[in-house]
């Protein structure tokens, strides 16, 4: 949470979460360079700056992959929300390794150009006409940008300064780049290699990327927040009957908005289900020491009034609730964020205001 | 090879008017459009390289926040509706450029034998 900034916000949960990236990066590296070196490799003798960028870049592709599987697995799976904590970190620490990558490749391939070796790698293929042949480099180039913008802009005062809607959008980045990456290596390396065990572990893992996709993005048609039919300012939620101590039912009230009803202590609370940093659904956490906590980084709110607790300032908008029967309605029209609203009792019938 | 000079030359130009503008903003706009970053310095120097890359950006929003125009509602309803229709194009993307790349690839018959198609004077490497 933001008081005043600072470069990182450590905790032990942090700590560990990057010790275990890291050995894991650390791991691979030494596999592949020192352990293997023929079994991802070609056939035909490489130097060792080659070696080190194919380490490099396959590390890259593939902390790439488990890091756009960490959301649909926790969209499919709640257990694996952990990993999602620290993305951020891992989404960075890639940008670095893709960084060297590109290090490896520049300084061999391109250093004994007569001209800048930037500009060589722009010139060195120019065949964009055909497919056989195709320019690969151009693909690497567009996915490193994107790589180094998404790292660039993971700081939270980008959340912040942008607002979450736009740095999700730019985020959005992360899609166009690995399949910039997909393209590099399919018409890059596969185009020559001769063994096959990296063309195999490619396809795999592209392949358990894109089906996780697929399958959680089948899961939020199907089991996504209900979107009730809306005539007047008053939306049904759910029933009564349906609540449970200390958690939330979700509510689309538009396209874009859901709200998130709370039962605590026995009374009902209404606020936005989207989390004032990075947007995370609140709905879906819990109620921990009278605070709503946030499934993704932890962020807390009071239910009644929407506010972080001090010295925190995030604040999110609060919603009016009613009962009729045993029917929970919510109005659409939201609060500003930080209004309190008296919780209303379930076995109250009337307007909470 | 003057399309590559000019691109790189495009390139360093952007990033230059980003230094000038993260120069300006860091010094002067971050304090006057967010509280949290006032009386806080250190952070701002991993602000640099966003702030090169996307300026544009980075004016339009210090716009927006300096004449109060950001409208509190946008910040809470995050584009979630758009994710099905990515996350389908991403997944059938995916396996199509695999595909097309593989296709394209040539093998040659085992008993191929290299030809040289130029003169010697005419190597360049």
């Amino acid at each position: 949470m933001s008081v005043k900034y600072i470069p990182v916000q450590w905790n032990n949960n942090k700590w560990k979460y990057n010790a275990v990236m890291l050995a894991s990066v650390f791991a691979y590296l030494w596999l592949f360079i020192f352990v293997t070196p023929d079994l991802m490799s070609n056939e035909g003798r490489i130097n060792g700056q080659v070696h080190n960028a194919r380490a490099f870049g396959s590390c890259a592709f593939l902390m790439l992959s488990v890091i756009l599987c960490i959301g649909p697995l926790a969209r499919l799976d709640k257990r694996f929300l952990p990993l999602l904590y620290n993305r951020r970190h891992f989404g960075v620490i890639t940008a670095f390794v893709a960084i060297t990558h590109a290090g490896y490749i520049l300084n061999w391939y391109f250093a004994f150009s007569p001209s800048n070796k930037y500009e060589a790698l722009l010139f060195s293929n120019t065949s964009y006409g055909q497919l056989s042949g195709f320019p690969f480099e151009v693909f690497g180039i567009f996915a490193l940008f994107c790589l180094v913008i998404l790292a660039a802009t993971s700081h939270d005062f980008w959340l912040k300064f942008l607002t979450p809607r736009i740095w999700k959008r730019i985020h959005y980045l992360i899609y166009a780049a690995y399949i910039a990456v997909v393209a590099h290596v399919s018409f890059g390396i596969l185009q020559d290699q001769q063994n096959h065990t990296f063309t195999l572990i490619f396809i795999v893992v592209a392949g358990i990327v894109a089906i996780l996709h697929l399958m959680a993005a089948l899961h939020e048609r199907k089991h996504g927040d209900p979107f009730p039919s809306i005539s007047d300012d008053w939306v049904k939620v759910c029933e009564t009957s349906e609540m449970q101590e200390g958690f939330a039912k979700i509510a689309q009230l538009t396209q874009k908005e859901r709200v998130a009803v709370f039962l605590h202590e026995g009374k009902l609370s209404a606020i936005s289900n989207a989390c004032a940093h990075q947007n995370g659904p609140l709905g879906e956490g819990k109620i921990i020491r009278c605070l709503v906590t946030c499934p993704w980084h932890g962020f807390q709110y009071d239910v009644t009034n929407g506010s972080s607790p001090a010295p925190f300032t995030e604040k999110v908008p609060t919603y009016n609730l009613k009962l009729e029967g045993t029917s929970i309605l919510v109005n659409r029209n939201a609060n500003a964020p930080g209004t309190f609203v008296e919780p209303l009792p379930m076995e109250t019938m009337g307007v909470a205001k | 090879m003057d399309q590559a000079q000019a691109i790189f030359f495009a390139f360093q130009v952007w990033c230059n008017i980003g230094a000038i503008i993260a120069l300006v903003f860091l010094t002067i706009g971050i304090d006057r459009i967010d509280e949290d970053a006032q009386g806080a310095y250190v952070f701002r120097l991993l602000l640099i390289p966003g702030i090169l890359l996307v300026w544009p950006l980075v004016l339009w929003r210090w716009f927006i926040l300096e004449t109060k125009r950001d409208v509190w509602k946008n910040r809470h309803q995050p584009p979630r509706h758009a994710h099905f229709w990515v996350a389908i194009i991403f997944a059938i993307t995916i396996p199509a450029v695999i595909i097309i790349g593989l296709s394209v690839r040539q093998t040659w018959p085992t008993n191929f034998e290299p030809q040289k198609l130029s003169l010697l004077q005419e190597q360049s490497q």
